[in-house]
């Protein structure tokens, strides 16, 4: 390999057929003279502009695209030098850091020499220990190209903002998984909005037994096992269901506010003395209305009861998670637009609510297709004001678009499976923690189960990793008609 | 210090398929490519490439001639013939402390059963120097002499002529195997049917005609460039209303001693606006031999741009691309060890942006 150009921080590099790079692979470009060397990760590889390539091509087609077919007498063996030339490949480069007396830094100011620098291919391994992505709660995301292992550190995801996206079927849930059952394993406190009801069998393996998870994994189903009884519910957790998720006026809140602190003096939260509470309320019958609306959506979401014995202490069960390391997993997976948005206004309220009171330490949110259940101002309370409490979320999806940029911008990892489409990949470059062309031509060509690890877990250093296989019950395929005639 | 030995010996893959063609001189190009290339070892290499002119075109001085303005209107002649085309290229490839490199290439190209075929001689890359560029070549020549005329003879060449005159060489052996070889065909050569010039001797042109006649082929040489004149005119250039493709004659033509035409020069447009090339036909053959080759010629080949397509791919195979330049530089770097240096251009040195303006254009 030999070093062709440098622009800002993209290096061009001449390589050879005998010399496999792919895109991806990191090369230490090492100019023993000056004693530093870059480091530089392949983000595209192209064909060597060769002078005289296409005359070459052109002779061999000169009637009408029929090959001309022919004996070669080349005694001196030139042939083999004239492919080795043709199928040069120019290697585009980013750099990533500086290496000087084993320390790295995120400069690329300094210019190697062309003629004497030696690259070579750099090692996923060598690169992760000088890097030092490594620790004390290590999680291994699965294997590299050379056949080394990633294994990242739990802590990079606490108290971060990660993303985890790709177009579908390339394995994102399955990641999302991987990385659940191993901060459980680290006896963290993990809630999970499962939209699909795909983490509801993490606690048995493929072959259905119970694994080391079995205990840890609290699958709650809103409406099943997953009731509350309106005295278990604080005001301001029940107005952000009826304000946010049902869209109930101020006005009317404020009545509902009276209402409620009027039941409440009496000991009679009930769901049906509030509903008497509501139809018997001197007030405007416009507010009347809109109450008993909210009321009665309450009512039919079967997510609220009366019977104390009934209803789930969603406490409990963080707590029980808290103690031993546990996942809450909110089974969505049949519930109705209006009633999934009250459950997850409800879970968060009450999330918020233990973390403030220093309940709960931290917990880690897993929140799948979060656009279809989260309200619009969520999204920055997440990522600002929640983050503070103690909830570190990891948005999963395969529209990218409905994330908001300026989460992008705050995102500290993104795990980045394959897209094909410009304007998914336009989206995601937006992240602040990586660039666009790495985002655009290395993840449009990324086979599937293979994602692209950016940001803090692995240093700043992109890698390409194939997520290893998780011996769970995986409940999120897809449902095929023709699967049995198959 | 140590040098790679080479083994001066055809390899494996130097595998004539027509057995009855004597190979001595192409084993002899062999030889003299790898001996030439032992004594450069671990020089400076100025890379240079430039190609070379084969003057096979030599027109010293024609007397007065005439051309008859009655065209000789031409039919195609659709029964099955073998075309078949040779050229050979030559390029120097850089200089050395002591010489220049060359490269060597000739092609032999065939229309069989509607489609191309071809026999592509080389790259040969020979190592020139004041000192060995007489043996080289006459090395080669004697190689030749020895299997037709049995003759020896010594040339002092010039080191600058030298590469032309190893591809004429080649060339001449590819016309004499392709002369020998077919059958009934036409055989185009590039350039004109000129003897008598260095490149060129009369004996060894007429003995490839002589044999091509033997096997019932007729020769035929396109020139793509000419300095005939008359009235001051390209003969390629006169005006002629005539759609169809045709000849036009030349009458009177007589070059000064000691060189002399092999064959009976015509003005040919072989398709309707095309260009027009001079046009060498074997004298010997009589004149509706000729007419009834070129006929068959215009019915067996393509001809875009009234250039047969033989030919222009004999041309296209032997020339060296830039890609290939390069592999042939890279070749010699690995195998003689050669550093790449590159010399201060005087002319830029000396005149600034007013040495070689062209090149800053």
């Amino acid at each position: 390999m030999k070093l062709y150009k440098k622009e800002g921080n993209i290096l061009q590099i001449l390589s050879f057929p005998n010399e496999t790079v792919e895109k991806g692979d990191y090369l230490l470009v090492e100019d023993a003279e000056a004693g530093k060397a870059l480091i530089a990760q392949v983000i595209d590889v192209q064909f060597a502009s060769i002078p005289g390539v296409l005359e070459e091509l052109l002779r061999s087609l000169p009637d009408g695209g029929e090959l001309v077919h022919g004996e070669d007498f080349d005694p001196l063996e030139i042939a083999p030098h004239i492919t080795f030339i043709q199928d040069a490949s120019l290697l585009v480069c980013k750099i990533r850091a500086t290496l000087e007396n084993e320390n790295l830094s995120p400069s690329s100011s300094w210019l190697p020499s062309r003629s004497q620098s030696t690259i070579k291919k750099l090692a996923i391994p060598t690169l992760l220990k000088l890097a030092k992505v490594e620790g004390k709660l290590p999680i291994v995301l699965g294997g590299t190209k050379d056949s080394s292992f990633l294994t990242i550190d739990a802590s990079c995801l606490d108290g971060r903002l990660n993303i985890i996206t790709g177009k579908k079927e390339t394995g994102k849930s399955h990641l999302s998984k991987l990385l659940m059952v191993n901060l459980v394993g680290y006896k963290a406190t993990v809630a999970v909005f499962d939209l699909n009801g795909e983490y509801v069998s993490l606690g048995m393996t493929s072959d259905g037994k119970r694994n080391a998870y079995y205990d840890k994994i609290h699958v709650l189903a809103p409406g099943q096992n997953f009731k509350v009884a309106l005295k278990q519910v604080n005001l301001h957790v029940l107005l952000g269901i009826l304000i946010h998720a049902l869209h109930l006026p101020g006005t009317s809140a404020r009545e509902f506010r009276r209402i409620w602190q009027s039941l409440k003096e009496r000991d009679m939260l009930t769901l049906h003395e509030l509903g008497e509470a509501i139809r018997n309320w001197n007030c405007n019958q416009h507010v009347r209305d809109a109450l008993s609306s909210r009321y009665h959506a309450l009512v039919n979401s079967g997510f609220f009861t009366d019977i104390v014995a009934e209803a789930t202490l969603l406490e409990d069960c963080l707590f029980k998670a808290q103690e031993h390391g546990g996942a809450v997993i909110v089974n969505l997976r049949n519930t109705s637009t209006i009633d999934r948005q009250i459950v997850v206004e409800y879970v968060l309220g009450k999330l918020v609510e233990q973390l403030t009171s220093w309940k709960l330490k931290a917990t880690f949110l897993f929140a799948e297709e979060a656009h279809l259940y989260l309200r619009e101002t969520y999204w920055d309370d997440i990522v600002t004001r929640m983050r503070h409490f103690g909830i570190f979320t990891t948005f999963i999806t395969n529209q990218p678009d409905t994330i908001k940029e300026n989460i992008y911008r705050q995102a500290d990892n993104i795990f980045l499976f394959n897209f094909t489409n410009e304007h998914d990949l336009d989206v995601v470059s937006r992240a602040a923690r990586v660039d666009a062309e790495t985002v655009r031509l290395i993840a449009r060509d990324l086979p599937p189960h293979h994602c692209l690890t950016l940001g803090r877990v692995v240093k700043d250093f992109p890698i390409v990793v194939k997520v290893k296989a998780l011996d769970v019950r995986t409940m999120g395929e897809t449902r095929l008609f023709f699967k049995d005639t198959n | 210090m140590v040098i790679e030995q080479y083994t001066i010996a055809a390899t494996p893959k130097y595998n004539f398929p027509q057995p009855n063609i004597d190979t001595a001189l192409p084993q002899r190009f062999i030889e003299q490519s790898i001996n030439s290339l032992k004594y450069v070892q671990n020089q400076p290499f100025q890379l240079n490439q430039q190609p070379f002119q084969q003057a096979t075109n030599m027109e010293l001085n024609p007397q007065t001639f005439q051309l008859r303005m009655q065209p000789i209107i031409l039919k195609p002649n659709h029964e099955e013939t073998q075309i078949a085309a040779c050229d050979t290229s030559t390029l120097k490839i850089g200089e050395t402390s002591t010489g220049m490199l060359i490269a060597v290439r000739g092609a032999n190209v065939w229309k069989q059963n509607k489609s191309y075929k071809y026999t592509r001689l080389g790259p040969f890359i020979f190592h020139i120097t004041e000192e060995n560029k007489s043996e080289v070549y006459n090395m080669l020549e004697r190689a030749y002499f020895t299997s037709t005329h049995k003759q020896s003879h010594l040339y002092f060449v010039n080191l600058l002529q030298s590469p032309t005159r190893i591809a004429s060489l080649l060339e001449r052996w590819l016309q004499a195997t392709l002369a020998k070889t077919m059958n009934d065909g036409v055989v185009l050569f590039d350039g004109s049917l000129t003897a008598g010039i260095p490149d060129t001797p009369i004996e060894r042109l007429k003995e490839i005609l002589m044999n091509a006649r033997k096997c019932g082929n007729v020769v035929m040489a396109f020139s793509k460039i000419t300095s005939l004149r008359i009235n001051g005119y390209l003969i390629t250039d006169m005006p002629l209303q005539q759609r169809n493709p045709h000849l036009l004659e030349t009458i009177g033509l007589r070059p000064k001693p000691p060189i002399v035409l092999l064959g009976d020069v015509y003005v040919a447009r072989l398709s309707h606006g095309s260009y027009a090339f001079r046009l060498d036909i074997d004298k010997e053959n009589s004149n509706d031999q000729r007419i009834e080759a070129v006929g068959r010629l215009l019915g067996n080949d393509i001809l875009t741009q009234g250039y047969p397509e033989t030919l222009r791919l004999a041309h296209i195979l032997c020339t060296f691309t830039a890609n290939e330049v390069i592999a042939m530089q890279h070749f010699i770097a690995r195998k003689c060890g050669l550093k790449i240096i590159n010399r201060p251009d005087m002319h830029r040195l000396l005149f600034g942006p007013f040495g070689r303006g062209e090149s800053y254009s």
